[in-house]
């Protein structure tokens, strides 16, 4: 999310290329698919200069972490045998947990609303927590069913 | 080593169903990368979330990581193109047809609709990751620690997992 932050400075307030309204116009489309970064990314340089825009845009944004991540993974593969990397990394992987946690609480905060949400949110993490069951299947009956709510709360508005 | 052309495949079809912003992904990594087709270990899965953190793009990342790991450096490439590819281009769709999405109430009621799921499933890659990887008090005070640090200050992750590798390394963790 500090990406997007820095992303609205920069274009919105700073260059002004587009206003605050289309910034969270794209924002909302940015959560369909994929990391916001990126889909924001992407949005701010269709809106400037159309699809080849688009696409230079997300991939500048993604090529300093492209060649970063592939160095330490290269080093990761050669050296993770050693002890001290080794001990290195026991000490990060509680703390992966609790980004992943931070992540959950951030997302349960923007979009986990009323009893609907809250029985979804704990059908599939039981499922796919205590029962095994895939997360795209999880996604896929999710999908089915806010398809049908939404239709059903459309006709009935 | 696993063939270029299955890596590609493999990564589109991940790309295609990321819903939700980047977190979906690890449940998903995690069961195909892991479970399934045995490209990596499980401390290497939790070792690639590490480093992933450590650079400014998207948990996605872990994507180049992984197929590293299975094809080399071009494997690395080819991952991350094909995982980027659809919503890059699903994103340049839309933004074209603008006017036209915005309007489409059921469509927007619809994706709203998965993303308690989502959350659901990344708690429950949470819960998965923590009952096979963690051992013992220190590692669940190291947990807490850094939960705290990420939930209420604006340092960012990327000093909290560099802080956590040193304590790691200078008490020898084993």
């Amino acid at each position: 999310m500090a990406v997007v932050s820095l992303t609205e400075r920069y274009c919105v307030r700073d260059r002004k290329w587009l206003t605050i309204d289309e910034f969270l116009h794209g924002l909302a489309f940015s959560q369909i698919l994929g990391p916001f970064s990126l889909n924001i990314c992407t949005f701010v340089g269709y809106y400037l200069r159309g699809v080849i825009g688009g696409i230079i845009a997300s991939v500048a944004f993604i090529f300093p972490s492209f060649c970063l991540i592939s160095l330490l993974t290269w080093l990761y593969f050669r050296f993770h045998e050693l002890s001290q990397l080794e001990s290195a990394l026991k000490g990060t992987n509680p703390v992966v947990i609790g980004i992943i946690l931070v992540a959950v609480v951030s997302m349960r905060k923007s979009s986990v609303k009323g009893i609907n949400g809250w029985v979804m949110a704990l059908i599939a993490f039981a499922g796919a927590a205590f029962f095994s069951i895939s997360s795209l299947t999880i996604l896929m009956l999710a999908a089915l069913w806010s398809f049908a709510r939404a239709y059903y709360l459309r006709e009935n508005d | 080593m696993a063939g270029l052309a299955k890596l590609a495949w493999v990564f589109l079809k991940i790309g295609l169903i990321f819903f939700g912003g980047g977190y979906v992904l690890i449940p998903l990594l995690h069961r195909l990368m892991v479970d399934q087709y045995k490209w990596l270990t499980l401390r290497e899965f939790m070792d690639g979330l590490a480093l992933s953190q450590l650079t400014p793009g998207p948990i996605a990342i872990l994507a180049t990581f992984t197929g590293f790991r299975a094809g080399g450096f071009w494997g690395g490439l080819i991952a991350t193109f094909f995982i980027f590819l659809p919503c890059t281009a699903l994103m340049l769709f839309i933004s074209s047809h603008y006017d036209k999405f915005r309007k489409m109430k059921l469509f927007r009621g619809t994706l709203d609709g998965v993303l308690p799921a989502v959350v659901g499933l990344v708690a429950a890659a949470a819960w998965n990751l923590g009952t096979s990887s963690l051992v013992g008090a220190r590692d669940f005070m190291l947990l807490a620690v850094g939960f705290l640090i990420l939930q209420f200050t604006r340092i960012s992750p990327m000093f909290v997992i560099l802080g956590a590798g040193a304590i790691g390394y200078f008490f020898r963790f084993t």
